[in-house]
């Protein structure tokens, strides 16, 4: 009786193990491999409450299993995570899924799953993506990485069948500035509470993504 | 009053050390220019170390307007040194010279006398200024080219080339005043000492005092706000992200009083004066 538990067990965590990548993550997977690249044009608003920057303009090309490029005639700084809306990152290494049910966000009801890089080359330590499975694609992830703690991406899309964003925000968290006193202005005033209270930030960049033009496969 | 007036300017004009003002400027130009070639991008990265753990860096931020920018900050010290010590020239060479005496004679008034070196000590001011700001141009722009200015003044700011360039133009403007104030305040002292040396002591003093009480708290905020030391740093105010106009018109009024002050007291004391 016990041998056949046994086999039972291992048979079942088998086919399990089978079934682990979520079906409707796989529909979206499909859907964002049928672009082999695109490119667009983005406006950047930085939102840090230790930086101060007007609104920038940035040209972004992408294309696939590359590093997404960014260029712009203006000086811009561009968060290292965050910025991968294709979701390639996840896509890169085997993984796992969880499913964790449905959550209204928004006023639309989202597929909630945890993602699991079974792979340890993968920089991902556990993605939680929030689906919209009827349009087929990811409205929210909550990203932990393994050395870049954790970042947010929250997706608007401008229109029902659009596969990629047309507004994309991403948070992060972000270390305070450590600037050597003789770069300070004369001016400036040094609140040490405040500097010892504010070790680490979290900080946001909202992109508005325009006149995309998508290649597909 | 003009035959006065054009009396100093002919001075100013024939003095060397007017030219050796002008070239100190030009000097300490072209150190921070190389300084800035050979090593502004070491400062920037160490500047912005923090931020390249988490941002990548599209452009780059050694430019004309950061250089520009570098050179305004001599508008500390650097430029006031100078002025101050050229413009308290203009009084302590007379009573050198003994010149003082033999304008005396002359039907000239006291006060009349005291004004032209008062405005001639300005409009000197302004031209050095502008000299300051043509040759910085013309290096910065050529060799660094424009693009976006950063500084640091409780945030970190960034501010587009075209917007960089409109407010070092009126940092300059405002600078202006400052250093208006500082020669004036120079020519008083000339007043009182007579002495050149003692002059540039007594300058050089004056601007450490004043830099140095920038920074006291006097617990009130009148004090805070309007007591002269406070006001020399106005053209800083260009640099905050968002510029109070209003303030920075209101504290170069409140500074152009002081420098009326200043040229007011200057001309009693010289009034109450012996000649001889």
């Amino acid at each position: 009786m016990i041998r056949y538990l046994f086999l039972f067990l291992v048979l079942g965590t088998q086919i399990a193990n089978a079934q682990k990548v979520d079906a409707d993550l796989l529909h979206i997977k499909q859907r964002m491999d049928s672009v082999s690249q695109f490119t667009a044009d983005i406006t950047l608003d930085l939102e840090v409450s230790f930086i101060k920057m007007p609104t920038k303009t940035a040209k972004v090309r992408y294309a696939k299993d590359k590093k997404m490029l960014f260029s712009s005639s203006d000086f811009v700084m561009l968060p290292k995570r965050g910025l991968d809306f294709s979701m390639s990152e996840i896509f890169k290494h085997p993984f796992i899924t969880v499913d964790r049910g449905m959550e209204k966000r928004n006023g639309k009801l989202l597929k909630v799953i945890n993602v699991i890089p079974t792979d340890n080359q993968s920089d991902l330590a556990l993605v939680t993506l929030y689906m919209d499975t009827k349009a087929r694609r990811i409205v929210e992830s909550e990203v932990n990485t393994r050395k870049d703690g954790t970042y947010t991406l929250l997706m608007q899309y401008a229109s029902f069948n659009n596969i990629l964003p047309d507004y994309v925000e991403a948070g992060f968290a972000i270390e305070k500035l450590k600037i050597p006193l003789n770069f300070m202005g004369k001016g400036t005033k040094i609140d040490r509470k405040q500097m010892r209270s504010e070790e680490t930030k979290t900080g946001k960049i909202k992109m508005k993504i325009d006149n995309y033009v998508i290649k597909y496969k | 009053m003009r035959s006065l007036l054009f009396a100093e300017l002919l001075k100013l004009g024939k003095q060397s050390k007017t030219y050796y003002a002008l070239a100190a400027i030009l000097v300490i130009e072209i150190l921070i220019l190389i300084t800035a070639y050979y090593e502004g991008s070491a400062i920037l990265d160490l500047l912005l170390n923090n931020l390249r753990q988490s941002f990548y860096f599209e452009g780059t931020l050694l430019n004309g307007n950061l250089i520009m920018y570098i050179i305004l900050n001599s508008l500390w010290f650097n430029v006031p040194l100078i002025l101050m010590i050229i413009t308290s020239g203009l009084v302590t060479d007379e009573y050198k010279d003994g010149t003082v005496q033999t304008v005396m004679l002359q039907a000239v008034k006291k006060w009349k006398f005291m004004l032209s070196k008062y405005i001639i000590a300005a409009l000197f001011t302004l031209l050095v200024i502008a000299f300051m700001m043509l040759t910085t141009f013309t290096l910065a722009y050529s060799i660094f080219g424009k693009g976006d200015l950063i500084v640091y003044i409780n945030t970190l700011n960034f501010f587009k080339s075209a917007d960089a360039i409109h407010r070092i133009c009126w940092a300059f403007a405002s600078g202006a005043v400052a250093m208006i104030f500082y020669s004036v305040v120079s020519i008083t002292l000339a007043v009182i000492i007579k002495e050149a040396a003692k002059t540039w002591i007594a300058a050089a003093l004056f601007l450490i005092i004043t830099n140095l009480l920038l920074k006291v708290d006097f617990g009130m905020p009148a004090i805070n706000a309007y007591f002269f030391p406070k006001l020399i740093d106005n053209w800083q105010q260009l640099f905050y992200y968002q510029i109070d106009w209003l303030k920075i018109g209101v504290n170069n009024a409140v500074l152009f009083l002081y420098i009326a002050g200043f040229a007011v007291a200057g001309t009693y004391i010289f009034h109450k004066q012996d000649i001889t």
